[in-house]
């Protein structure tokens, strides 16, 4: 398998953009990675994308093709890449694949979203074959239930506090307020967020992602390519995709079948377990990490059970300032979701935006200083999960 | 007159035995794996041969995790009305192997204690957009 560089690397700012449509903020994007990389359109091998549900690709998650009719169609191969909010970064190792395979010198991985209001809801179809219909119909439990659900069994378990978990969006904010890409960037007091609304118990309106609009794109390529355009490019080191395993003890629908010990987010586990483990790393290696923080509670255990730290550490690290970018465990210095929002079929590349631009040390006020290996992580509807290490 | 005679969330997902309420299921009689819903092939990589029987299960249970639903979510979830917020568990099934989902028939949500134990009953969530009373599993701390 050959190196793969991240030679290029774009984003539109996350937001909520009424008056734009998908393409055009796709096109923002696009049009900022290839001039960041110093690549023309034409030069491009192949297109992976993330396909959406929520807009654009003609309602069949064609979203690559919209994009190449909008670059201009030079016939080149599009792969259109399904996997909920971990589509982005599933197209990400599918981009990755091309290049490192030398089927392609030049890929061109993009997802761009425009979200309808409110929290992310079922299919809208109302067929009892889909678990997650069932589950709201016969239960009720929208996607912040979910993610208390996993809150309050860490509180009972590790004694964690409701000032912890606020304490986890007051840092998000402490360093997502220097990042221009991000929607949400006013500061937070611990009070603010304990005084923000109780969503579901025990999280609350401050402690959660809300949806947003965006777009970013990544441009990969060859390590021959690479030397001809950046005298020191970033490298992805690995990319890799797993989903959850049968004895994973969160149900993704009504039940499941647990092994003993924590044994819920399998797919996250494994995706990273297998990152590390073709960068050739451990978790402790890792000088930052860009995950998947929908609420607060994934920021205290993933670290965790990736092992990042030891279990029930995190809320001691957290208050020391360890997981700010100048701290020992820096975690998210994007912000993270909670400052972006979720832009679901986009996350996994903004996420790789932030880390390359924090390997190149051009994160400025969020910079991880020295910052020379990171990671991405991301997780999606149907026990989707992928990592990525990048090294500079 | 509007018709509000109850009716069930879902088909073939739970029933009402001599015995008392029983989730509907399956199991692989091979590697004895429980299904809910059912299943209609073994989901276990380490079964080699898939053989779904019909089953039940239930009714007793400890409470995994619990959360509040502070606000009303929107159809097709089914509420009282005017809105209270209830409660949602996650229950491991005794002897069952299985970790299930249900909402939690209590008075005071807030009341409800990780690792106590529940029982499973049919009750009702509110009144469907049809004006029907809809029931589903619940679980009732004991
Ligand atoms: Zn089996």
């Amino acid at each position: 398998m050959g190196e793969v560089a991240v030679l290029g690397i774009g984003m539109h700012p996350w937001g909520k953009f009424p008056k734009k449509n998908l393409n055009s903020i796709c096109r923002v994007a696009v049009d900022a990675a290839l001039a960041d990389a110093g690549v023309n359109w034409k030069e491009v091998g192949a297109v992976a994308a993330a396909s959406s549900r929520f807009s654009g690709g003609k309602g069949w998650g064609l979203n690559g093709n919209d994009i190449v009719e909008d670059m201009g169609s030079t016939g080149l191969p599009v792969y259109n890449l399904s996997a909920g909010c971990a589509a982005g970064a599933n197209a990400f190792n599918v981009g990755h694949m091309m290049v490192a395979s030398g089927a392609h010198d030049v890929v061109l991985v993009v997802g761009g979203e425009k979200m309808p209001k409110g929290f992310i809801q079922t299919s809208g179809l109302e067929d009892e074959t889909d678990p997650e219909y069932l589950r709201q119909r016969c239960v009720g439990l929208p996607g912040p239930g979910f993610w208390a659900l996993l809150t309050r069994q860490r509180m009972e378990e590790y004694g964690t506090s409701h000032e912890d978990l606020a304490a986890v969006a007051v840092k998000a904010h402490k360093v997502g307020t220097h990042n221009e890409n991000a929607r949400f960037r006013q500061l937070f007091s611990l009070e603010d967020v304990l005084n923000s609304n109780m969503v579901s118990d025990p999280l609350r309106l401050y402690e959660i992602c809300p949806v947003s609009d965006g777009a970013a794109a990544v441009v990969l390529c060859s390590a021959e390519y690479a030397r001809k355009k950046a005298s020191n490019p970033v490298w992805a080191a690995s990319s890799a995709v797993a989903t959850a395993r049968f004895d994973d003890g969160l149900p993704r629908g009504l039940g499941c079948v647990p092994s003993p010990g924590r044994t819920h987010h399998s797919e996250a586990r494994i995706s990273v377990a297998k990152a590390l483990e073709a960068a050739e790393i451990g978790p402790k290696d890792l000088d930052f990490v860009e995950l998947q923080d929908n609420t607060v509670y994934y920021e205290l255990a993933f670290p965790e059970e990736w092992g990042m730290c030891e279990p029930g550490q995190s809320e001691s690290l957290l208050h020391k300032g360890e997981t700010l970018p100048n701290g020992s465990m820096p975690i998210n210095p994007s912000g993270g979701f909670l400052c972006f929002g979720e832009a679901t079929t986009a996350q996994g590349l903004f996420q790789i935006c932030e880390v390359a631009w924090q390997l190149r040390g051009e994160a400025g006020e969020r910079q991880v200083p020295g910052a020379k290996i990171g990671m991405a992580q991301s997780i999606g509807l149907g026990g989707n999960g992928t990592a990525a290490v990048l090294k500079r | 007159m509007t018709d509000s005679s109850p009716v069930h969330a879902a088909k073939d997902l739970f029933v009402e035995t001599s015995d008392g309420p029983r989730l509907l299921g399956s199991r692989c009689e091979t590697c004895r794996a429980p299904y809910f819903p059912s299943s209609e092939a073994c989901h276990n990589p380490d079964c080699d041969h898939s053989d779904i029987q019909p089953a039940h299960f239930g009714p007793h249970g400890t409470l995994w995790s619990v959360t509040v639903q502070n606000y009303p979510p929107p159809p097709p979830v089914v509420a009282s009305d005017p809105y209270s917020p209830y409660a949602v568990g996650l229950v491991d099934l005794e002897t069952d192997g299985l970790r299930v989902i249900g909402r939690l028939h209590v008075e005071d949500p807030a009341s409800v204690k990780v690792g106590g134990p529940v029982e499973l009953v049919l009750a009702p969530l509110g009144q469907g957009q049809d004006g029907h009373e809809v029931i589903s599993w619940q679980f009732e701390p004991r």
